[in-house]
């Protein structure tokens, strides 16, 4: 007994609370599985069918708001390694390979800083901006097509929806400016409103067009109306369209050029000038998941959602192990060995004087590298969603990077050009865009 | 000495004078003391709609500590008010308290981009006051080390432009060649920023050889890396409509409110002290002065930006000519351990990057100057910020402000 409680005196703090738990849930673990699977299980099964609309939906909300961080972050690192290079920099490096981590580690920081808040701000407005410029900005995520099958709701008038709650961000921005307590926070809120509420408009109606053409509001119906060849994408039929879609939704997402709401030469940091802290974080991660939801726009819209750009056989591979009987083990067992030997064998046979173990250890990461090869095709292949997500990605993560590199680029412009812009150049062509658009539709339906 | 809100130093947190939360928006009157001239009343009285913005002095595009109180309404400036002194050290003081060589090191910080021209000033008029002959080689090496200086000064300039107006990149390409200038210059010197290298009658310590390396490397790039850096953003539409009619300044008013270097020449006034008054070998030098805004209306930020990236390609001139030209000899005339120059006065200004920079020096007799008055172009450069900035808009204060290249240490001196 003293020897275990001797042991136990030289555990840490965390230790003595760990250990304990951990014989619980070896205990009550199993005993709990068991009375799950054998007694509630049935009522749990019951209880999810029958609300099957409600659980989608919860389901749906936690996917998109897990997502959307690590998304944020991928695209924060993505801006620093970049604008990097075209800076002739290194950019981050320290944590993790490349650096990689460093975002997540900036994300831990925010956590940790102090929560502050200016003497004078007005507490209720300044802590609950943050969350409806970051909250407007995910639930954009839940009508967009990730992929076939893969959309958080399917509703009907998604494009709609997309615009509505977009546009609710600058609720947020205006609040975390007016409640700062401060001139450039003041001042950087109003320029958020005026610019998304002038921008709104052309980036509107510069989807009137595809809406025209495609018959339907629905963003799920958007995505598969393009399948077939890339020839099938809207921007070859709205070329226009997609050019004020892309420049007005980069002054929605408040992006250079168009980042006057937070011009730092200007107004130091705009709306976020007072904020501190995760309050920061979020008016921070909101920007980033802007870029991709903008990026994801883009793609959906214009070029193709989640479809390749050329029709790809979608085969369901009729694979039945179990026929194989008592081969199946068998070539479970065998099957690796082999293919390792019988990849080595060449490497072994051409340098003769390297050892055995080298040729060995290349056979073997050879066969790692084709298994997963083989798997990964027979997922591309089977499965539409998997292919879907990739194209999806790919794609989107091509127009961030278009983001980014516009950002370690472009100067800003000045108040007046960016509205003048809005006003004398956007609208104007985004209904001459409409206009045309509806008169081919005509010009072919009487045809 | 009271603080804005008119309270003492040592206010603490139970002080039923300090603000409370059911207090707040009720702020006193800016500025707390009642208007000591009519400008300061009619500029602190504000029209419906009005606001002050206080940008500065910590604010990222003042270019050091510069404040200005900005009078705007809505995104226009009414009015503005530059507020100086932040980063006062009382050179001129420092200086007449130290020694003729000490005073090198003193006024060295002072403009800290180009440090070689605040050494050449008071250099050339204590050499006037001594009567030193300046070694031809020495003359040869200050004129070779300042142009290299002006390059970097000019090419900074470029990328501070840019950071001002929102492009992230170019500032970081500048800095490649204003590092590689600098570190040749601390080959030679010691010193990266502060060289501390002219001497009175010549320059400490002559070329080296890792110094002649280097500035070949660089000089058989330099035209390229230049044309490359203009091309970043000279065809920039966003950033060239930035610039374009902004703060326009005519050369009858450019004279009048005494302003030189390259502002003046943009403004369409060929006025270049090392033409108008010449000093060291410079009438030995062949280079053009270039001049932009010659029209009636005189330059805006754009011609003052593009005159400096022109001016680039005439120093880069005169350092060839330099290099083929320089003579043999020693580099520090002979003098007397123990310097007290005869009394008198004098006067001596060079053509810094930014504009005339001179030092007036009188001397008593004994080693230290009685009085030395240093002018600085960037300070006078300044009053124009209240003329051309004026009815613009906050972006376009930026846009002036960087085209005008003030450097904070030389103006609160």
């Amino acid at each position: 007994m003293t020897a275990i409680s001797k042991s136990l005196g030289q555990v840490t703090t965390a230790g003595k609370v760990i250990i304990p738990l951990l014989l619980v849930i070896l205990v009550v673990g199993p005993i709990a599985t068991y009375l799950l699977a054998t007694v509630a299980g049935p009522v749990i099964v019951d209880v999810l069918n029958s609300n099957l609309g409600i659980v989608r939906f919860v389901v749906a909300i936690t996917g998109v708001l897990l997502f959307s961080i690590p998304a944020a972050f991928i695209i924060i690192y993505m801006e620093l390694k970049v604008i990097a290079f075209m800076n002739l920099r290194i950019g981050p490096d320290r944590v993790g390979p490349k650096g990689a981590a460093h975002s997540v580690i900036a994300g831990l920081k925010v956590l940790t800083k102090e929560d502050f808040s200016p003497n004078a701000a007005d507490r209720t407005i300044f802590t609950w901006a943050p969350v409806i410029v970051f909250l407007t900005s995910v639930m954009t995520f839940l009508v967009i097509p990730f992929g076939p099958g893969l959309v958080g709701a399917k509703l009907n008038i998604g494009v709609l929806y997309l615009f509505s709650v977009g546009g609710m961000s600058v609720v947020g921005l205006l609040l975390a400016g007016w409640s700062s307590f401060n001139k450039y926070s003041l001042l950087g809120g109003l320029r958020a409103a005026a610019q998304v509420v002038s921008y709104e408009i052309p980036l509107t109606l510069s989807v009137v067009g595809l809406i025209l053409l495609a018959g339907t509001l629905s963003v799920d119906q958007l995505a598969a109306n393009q399948a077939g060849w890339f020839t099938n994408w809207y921007v070859f039929r709205q070329p226009l369209g997609a050019l004020i879609f892309f420049i007005a939704a980069t002054a929605e997402a408040n992006r250079t050029p168009f980042d006057l709401t937070e011009a730092d030469s200007e107004i130091v940091a705009g709306f976020a000038t007072e904020y501190s802290g995760m309050r920061f974080g979020f008016l921070f991660f909101a920007e980033y998941v802007n870029v991709f939801i903008i990026s994801a726009l883009m793609t959906t819209f214009f070029f193709g959602a989640w479809n390749a750009p050329f029709p790809f056989p979608h085969l369901t591979v009729a694979l039945d192990p179990g026929s194989l009987g008592i081969m199946l083990p068998i070539a479970i067992a065998v099957g690796p060995l082999l293919v390792t030997l019988a990849l080595a064998v060449p490497f072994w046979l051409i340098r003769t004087k390297a050892p055995a173990w080298q040729a060995l250890l290349a056979g073997f990461a050879l066969a790692n590298l084709l298994a997963f090869g083989a798997i990964g095709l027979l997922t591309y292949i089977s499965w539409d969603w998997v292919a879907g997500l990739i194209w999806f990605f790919v794609k989107s993560f091509m127009f961030v990077f278009v983001f980014v590199w516009m950002r370690g680029t472009f100067p800003r412009v000045r108040v007046d050009q960016l509205m003048g812009f809005a006003w004398k150049w956007l609208l104007p062509a985004s209904l001459l865009n409409l206009f045309v658009t509806a008169l081919a539709i005509i010009v072919v339906k009487s045809l | 000495m009271t603080t804005p809100t008119g309270l003492g130093h040592h206010a603490s947190e139970d002080d039923p004078r300090i603000m409370l939360d059911g207090q707040i928006g009720q702020y006193e009157q800016v500025p707390p003391y009642p208007p000591r001239t009519e400008r300061e009343a009619e500029f602190y009285s504000l029209r419906d709609g009005e606001m002050f913005l206080n940008m500065g002095p910590q604010h990222p595009s003042t270019h050091g500590v510069l404040r200005v109180v900005l009078k705007i309404n809505g995104e226009n400036v009414v009015d503005l008010d530059p507020v100086l002194g932040y980063l006062h050290r009382g050179v001129e003081k420092l200086c007449e308290n130290s020694d003729y060589h000490h005073v090198i090191s003193q006024i060295d910080p002072l403009e800290y981009v180009s440090s070689l021209f605040m050494e050449w000033a008071p250099v050339m008029s204590f050499e006037q006051l001594l009567d030193v002959k300046v070694p031809r080689r020495a003359e040869y090496i200050r004129v070779l080390t300042g142009e290299l200086l002006r390059v970097a000064s000019h090419v900074l300039f470029q990328g501070w432009m840019a950071l001002d107006l929102g492009g992230l990149a170019p500032i970081l390409y500048s800095f490649i060649e204003r590092d590689e200038i600098v570190e040749m210059l601390a080959a030679l010197t010691g010193q990266r920023m502060l060289f501390n290298y002219f001497r009175i009658g010549g320059v400490n310590g002559d070329l080296n050889h890792e110094f002649m390396s280097r500035l070949g490397d660089w000089m058989s790039r330099a035209l390229v890396q230049h044309e490359a850096n203009i091309g970043l953003l000279n065809e920039n539409e966003i950033f060239v409509r930035r610039m374009r009619d902004i703060g326009r300044l005519d050369g009858e008013t450019a004279k009048r409110m005494g302003v030189s270097g390259p502002n003046i020449r943009a403004a369409g006034v060929p006025f270049d002290v090392r033409r108008a008054h010449p000093y060291s070998v410079y009438p030995e030098l062949e280079f053009d002065i270039p001049v932009r805004g010659t029209g009636p209306a005189g330059g805006d930020s754009l011609d003052r930006y593009l005159l400096r990236l022109d001016e680039v390609r005439e120093s880069i001139r005169i350092i060839d000519q330099c290099l083929h030209n320089m003579p043999d000899g020693p580099v520090m005339a002979r003098l007397p351990r123990l310097m007290r120059p005869r009394p008198g006065r004098a006067w001596a200004a060079v053509e810094s990057p930014r504009g005339l920079f001179g030092t007036y020096v009188i001397s008593d007799g004994t080693d230290q100057p009685f009085r030395m008055k240093i002018h600085d172009p960037s300070f006078v450069h300044l009053q124009l910020v209240g003329m051309l900035m004026k009815n613009n808009l906050i972006a376009d204060t930026m846009a002036v402000m960087a085209s005008l290249d003030p450097v904070m240490g030389g103006i609160d001196k």
